[in-house]
């Protein structure tokens, strides 16, 4: 089950930050902003193999409590996902979660009152991501 | 969309595209003008000129389509084959008065109010399809018939159904020009 899921722009900034609320939210931001290193690398190496851009990114990197996922889309949005190493993610279901992310972002993004950039507050993006956090099953 | 290719039938648009141009010009009228109340009413006048223009473009498609004698006629047409035509939606007719001078017109999948989420501060009063409100005054009117059309309802906003009512004003008779015998 995801403890945290996050969207960056290409700068870097955050759009939107969940954590589950059980999990120490400062820890979980700090997660995240370390992982963003490890995406720019993976980023600029990749344009060295010829990857396709919009790159589901895997593992990004070990801890001891987590694992965390990354995915690159073509506009450079980040998409972040922390787990517990207690319930793991099996590759196929990671994939399916950054999707939905994804396909939740492009909804938002279509919205003409919505500015990108701007932070996300709208209700049905916050959903598709509380019940992706809530459960894989609805996953 | 130019003629040259011919891949695409010219005369077709992506829908996204059009749902996506409509809402950066509500999105921009907002911004110029701030007021929920102008911007209806700036909807309300486009869409009046683009049904004055929209009526002879339906009848020159549709040469099927003869006088109307009822309002029934009326609505039947407008649904089943002008909203056909142009939106690619039939709504449906309710809510008849007893008088049958009144319907309401109510559009169940509203392809410009696709992925929109009105902002807040203009949740109650903004009617985001009010364009649609427009063109069928200003066709109708194009046609002799004078009529008052409004939102009553709109999924946007958090209502059951996006729902216009219609209502039958009088028959425009056509009046000479002040001088002439």
């Amino acid at each position: 089950m995801a403890v945290c899921i996050a969207v960056l722009t290409k700068d870097n900034c955050p759009l939107y930050i969940a954590s589950d609320p059980a999990e120490d939210g400062l820890k979980m931001h700090f997660l995240v902003h370390t992982s963003i290193d490890v995406i720019e690398e993976k980023l600029n190496s990749a344009t060295a193999a010829n990857d396709p851009r919009d790159l589901y990114l895997g593992q990004l990197y070990p801890n001891e409590d987590y694992r965390i996922y990354g995915y690159v889309t073509n506009t450079k949005i980040k998409i972040v996902v922390i787990e517990s190493i207690t319930n793991p993610l099996k590759d196929g279901d990671a994939r399916q979660v950054f999707s939905k992310v994804h396909s939740g972002y492009i909804s938002l993004v279509c919205n003409p009152f919505y500015s990108p950039g701007d932070t996300i507050t709208s209700q049905p993006f916050l959903n598709t991501v509380t019940s992706l956090m809530r459960g894989k099953a609805i996953a | 969309m130019s003629r040259g290719r011919g891949a695409v039938d010219p005369k077709r648009v992506s829908s996204e595209l059009f749902s996506l141009t409509y809402g950066c010009m509500v999105a921009q009228l907002l911004k110029d003008f701030e007021n929920p109340e102008e911007v209806n009413k700036q909807l309300e006048s486009m869409g009046y000129n683009i049904g004055v223009r929209l009526i002879d473009d339906f009848l020159a498609h549709t040469p099927s389509v003869t006088r109307c004698t009822t309002l029934e006629e009326v609505a039947d047409i407008l649904c089943k084959q002008g909203f056909k035509m142009f939106l690619g939606i039939v709504p449906e007719i309710k809510n008849w008065t007893a008088a049958k001078d009144e319907f309401s017109l109510v559009i169940t999948e509203n392809p410009l109010a696709e992925y929109v989420e009105l902002p807040p501060n203009c949740q109650d009063t903004l009617w985001y399809s009010n364009i649609i409100c427009g063109v069928i005054r200003g066709a109708l009117e194009m046609v002799q018939m004078d009529v008052k059309c409004s939102f009553v309802g709109d999924t946007l906003r958090g209502n059951d159904s996006t729902e216009i009512r219609i209502k039958f004003v009088k028959i425009l008779e056509d009046s000479l020009p002040a001088g002439e015998d």
